[in-house]
């Protein structure tokens, strides 16, 4: 898990904001499946170089927000039904990843069906195609 | 600097400190209170007077005004009870050079009573700090791990470490800071340290404070520090509505501005969101962007040369 999320430090989002979305999306993604564990708060926090303080509070939200569930004695695990991303969030997170590609391919200065065509050459790299996923 | 009191609860605090060398004065009415279980990061140029403040703190030196607090008791005259409570790292180790780890950790567990050689030898073992060489023969990074064994042999309620990674290398860095998390996880020990590895301590810090000149420049928490200093970043255009330029930047408190061929870069010290939305939005001010900065930049920005 350590190697998927990041933090940066110099960016002005306090570390336990970047902390929590981080494993929000991890787990939005599938990528952290319901019930696995996750590393504990010193482990999180001597690979991230944070303050463990900083991890318990991005957990203990997460906890409160049912995507994490604290076994006592055990550890931290992604709760066996973690909520979803609201529709609100992921329409924000797709249009952000999509600003910041359309403005890297007018920088290369790609045309718009070129750029378009290496979005549809991603999707059938990450994943067969199914229904509904071709435009 | 306004004289604050600080909160009873504070285990390391100073108030209204002064320290004169003739007639240099190294410290002018500084006062801080370090809260339980921060980590409170003071930064400061060479000679701003850092060492006179930790010295004072460590009560091996009294000051000519004001006094340090030890967990609440003056650092002058409490100096030899509040030791055990106390781990510290002096900035230039101060071990004699012919005793080994093992008797360093001997000698000091006669002088207190919580010592935990078990885990001081278990710190040291991980560190690969061999425990039968003098300490003077030991490498740097040796020294520092060995260093922080014995401040954490006591279990203390507070550290202090005087620019504890000077001249270690980054693998040695990294094992000091991982250390410094574990025994921040395990016991959440107050922790004031002095540093001019800015990089190191950003993700750690809770509490920054600079010096400048003998007097505490700046003093809050990191999280608000970084909200309110940022870049900004855009070009003025020239319009038939706009008459009025360089007022663009009035809200944000600019501490440096610079004007390059495409356009305006200035570092703000009072950003806010509300004000930079009707910023950018000002008829004439084109592409405004915003950027955080790293904590060396807000040093830089504030400690840096001009006045």
């Amino acid at each position: 898990m350590q190697r998927a999320l990041r933090v940066d430090p110099r960016d002005a989002t306090p570390i336990w904001r970047q902390i929590e979305e981080g494993i929000r999306r991890l787990v939005a993604s599938g990528a952290l499946a319901p019930g696995s564990g996750v590393p504990s708060v010193r482990e999180l926090a001597a690979d991230l170089r944070v303050n463990p303080a900083t991890v318990a509070k991005a957990y203990q939200r997460l906890s409160e927000a049912g995507v994490l569930a604290v076994r006592r004695g055990e550890g931290t695990f992604v709760a066996a039904n973690p909520p979803a991303l609201s529709r609100g969030e992921r329409s924000r997170e797709l249009a952000d990843g999509a600003v910041r590609y359309a403005s890297l391919a007018v920088t290369l200065g790609a045309g718009r069906e070129n750029a378009l065509d290496e979005v549809r050459a991603a999707f059938r790299r990450l994943a067969p195609t199914r229904k509904g996923d071709e435009p | 600097m306004t004289e604050t009191v600080p909160p009873a609860a504070s285990p390391l605090a100073i108030r209204g400190l002064t320290v004169r060398y003739g007639r240099v004065v190294a410290l002018a009415g500084v006062s801080l209170a370090v809260p339980p279980g921060a980590v409170y990061a003071l930064l400061g140029r060479n000679g701003a007077g850092k060492s006179s403040l930790v010295r004072c703190l460590l009560g091996e030196q009294k000051p000519a005004e004001g006094e340090a607090l030890l967990f609440g008791a003056s650092a002058w005259k409490v100096r030899a009870r509040a030791m055990p409570r106390l781990g510290v790292v002096p900035e230039e180790p101060d071990a004699p050079p012919e005793m080994t780890a093992a008797a360093l950790s001997s000698f000091f567990a006669r002088l207190y009573p919580s010592w935990d050689a078990e885990a001081v030898m278990d710190r040291m073992r991980r560190f690969a700090v061999p425990e039968r060489v003098p300490f003077g023969s030991l490498s740097k990074g040796q020294k520092g791990m060995l260093q922080l064994s014995l401040a954490l042999g006591s279990h203390p309620d507070a550290l202090v470490l005087d620019d504890p990674t000077l001249g270690l290398d980054p693998v040695a860095r990294r094992a000091f800071f991982e250390e410094l998390v574990g025994e921040l996880a395990d016991r959440g020990t107050t922790v004031f340290l002095t540093t001019h590895d800015l990089a190191g301590v950003e993700g750690m810090a809770t509490h920054v404070a600079i010096l400048r000149e003998g007097r505490l420049v700046l003093d809050e928490e990191l999280e608000a520090l970084k909200a309110r200093f940022r870049r900004i970043r855009y070009a003025n255009e020239i319009t038939e509505e706009r008459t009025e330029y360089g007022k663009e930047l009035d809200a944000f408190d600019a501490v440096r501005v610079k004007v390059r061929g495409w356009g305006v870069e200035a570092t703000v010290s009072n950003f806010n969101d509300d004000a930079f939305a009707s910023f950018a939005a000002t008829e004439g001010v084109v592409d405004a962007e915003s950027e955080a900065l790293s904590l060396e930049e807000i040093f830089v920005a504030v400690a840096g040369g001009e006045k």
